[in-house]
């Protein structure tokens, strides 16, 4: 196994807020990694630095290999040209709280616009993809419809097959079921843990404890910008070490 | 009944240079709008600043203003000769392109950022994500108030009546001057209605294909 993922010394300001300090954070190939923590403590944001939707001040992030943000000896990072960075953001898949699908578009095409547009897939290669990737998510049936006419739990599962229909080296969840009534959750949670049973490489940003559990090879606690405790789930979970953690868990709990 | 089919004619033939002016106007006016909406909304501040003056100047002045600029002191300055329709297409293609490029501006910023941001997370070119997610659902935004719009600029052709262009105001004008009878006006109001008549119904139309994203239908 290899880091197909790694953040070193990661900071980013907004003004003069310090939103992430100092963080450090590798995931390796085919690892499911969850981000748990209060909210607004730069989970998401640190989520976000992976595919530039952020942009970091200072640190190094490297995806599959390629660095594609570092900085110099106290200077402010610098990111690679934007068309190679593209490349790099094109080996990540996004799957966003509001699902952020293309309203003017049915399911379908939803899931085939960008392997189109931006991998010159042909179009019946890219169908026929995206058809076995709304099946994967149960979402076949509805493959015509636009986001208007689905629930949101069904808009999360082509939201996700739209991720995935990139072929990403990675796929980042940033709090996928916190818009979802709690009844459908689960048809969410299902999809995505039976990636992680497939080795797809994920990182997701949540507050379903239960899943965090569960799921991931690998849990990050975080607290006001602070990367405070990585570990197993095992070690997070049973025996957190941070008295912050402990005070988060038990009030998750409840 | 016989001196409005004696008055017809003449009065069709100013509607046909209305509808004439009415169409180039439209059809120019529509796209130029949305180069100065991206442009007001460009980060190289010169170019912002070229925009919003062409807004601010084209919205805040009269179009009749603007018709005798371009008809009389534009030829003037430039020692050009420019005739009543060009300078009055010209004039109404500027002054239309200021109403939608601020339209198109609010239809673009309507836009949910989760819309760019999904676009950038697929590795969308910004062409791409323009072109491809945001102006398909902007449109949906700025249909009502393009059909405003639209409707107002039939109105409006009769302003190029100031520069003696012959479009049916002028031509009503005319009619009513030369027989003291008001009739020609009447007729005129009715061939006016008539035209935003038909307007309305092809406006609907289009609002009603875009208004929703429902299940494809056939």
């Amino acid at each position: 196994m290899s880091a197909i993922l790694e953040m070193k010394n990661i900071n980013k300001y907004f003004g003069d807020f310090h939103a992430l300090k100092d963080i450090n954070f590798s995931v390796e190939d085919g690892e499911t990694a969850a981000i748990i923590g209060p909210s607004g403590s730069g989970k998401s944001t640190l989520l976000r630095c992976i595919n530039c939707l952020t942009k970091i001040t200072t640190g190094s992030i490297t995806l599959n290999g390629k660095t594609f943000v570092d900085t110099p000896e106290g200077g402010a990072a610098k990111y690679i040209p934007d068309k190679e960075l593209k490349s790099v953001i094109s080996q990540t898949g996004m799957v966003f709280q509001h699902f952020n699908l293309f309203p003017h578009m049915t399911c379908l095409e939803n899931v085939i616009y960008a392997p189109i547009k931006v991998k010159k897939v042909p179009k019946d290669k890219a169908v026929k993809r995206a058809e076995e990737l709304l099946d994967l998510v149960g979402m076949l049936e509805h493959k015509d419809q636009y986001p208007e006419m689905i629930s949101g739990g069904q808009k999360q599962r082509v939201a996700i097959a739209r991720g995935l229909a990139m072929d990403p080296e990675i796929m980042l969840f940033d709090e996928p079921t916190s818009a979802l009534d709690p009844e459908i959750t689960g048809e969410v949670l299902n999809v995505m843990k039976s990636l992680s049973e497939q080795h797809v490489t994920m990182i997701v940003v949540t507050h379903e404890m239960g899943f965090a559990r569960e799921v991931a090879d690998k849990v990050a606690f975080m607290n006001q910008g602070e990367l405070l405790e990585t570990g197993t789930s095992e070690e997070i979970f049973t025996q957190p070490k941070s008295q912050r953690l402990q005070d988060f868990l038990s009030s998750m709990i409840r | 009944m016989s001196y409005v089919s004696e008055i017809l004619p003449p009065l069709l033939q100013g509607a046909v240079v209305s509808v004439e002016l009415f169409v180039i106007t439209l059809v120019l006016s529509l796209p130029l709008g949305l180069p100065f909406a991206f442009g007001e909304m460009s980060r190289f501040r010169p170019i912002r600043w070229i925009c919003k003056v062409f807004v601010f100047v084209f919205r805040g002045t009269p179009l009749m203003l603007q018709l005798f600029f371009f008809y009389f002191f534009f030829p003037l300055a430039l020692n050009i000769d420019i005739p009543a329709f060009p300078a009055a297409v010209l004039t109404f293609v500027l002054n239309y392109a200021a109403y939608f490029a601020e339209i198109y501006r609010g239809g673009i910023l309507s836009i949910d950022r989760g819309q760019y941001e999904a676009a950038h997370s697929l590795g969308l070119s910004k062409a791409q994500t323009t072109f491809g997610i945001i102006i398909p659902q902007a449109m949906r935004v700025v249909l009502p108030p393009v059909s405003n719009e639209a409707i107002t600029l039939v109105k409006d052709t009769a302003l190029a009546s100031v520069i003696s262009m012959s479009e049916m105001m002028r031509v009503s004008e005319g009619i009513v001057n030369r027989d003291y009878n008001l009739t020609a006006y009447v007729v005129a109001a009715a061939i006016y209605l008539f035209f935003t008549f038909i307007l309305t119904l092809v406006l609907n139309h289009v609002e009603a294909h875009f208004s929703t994203y429902t299940r494809k239908e056939n």
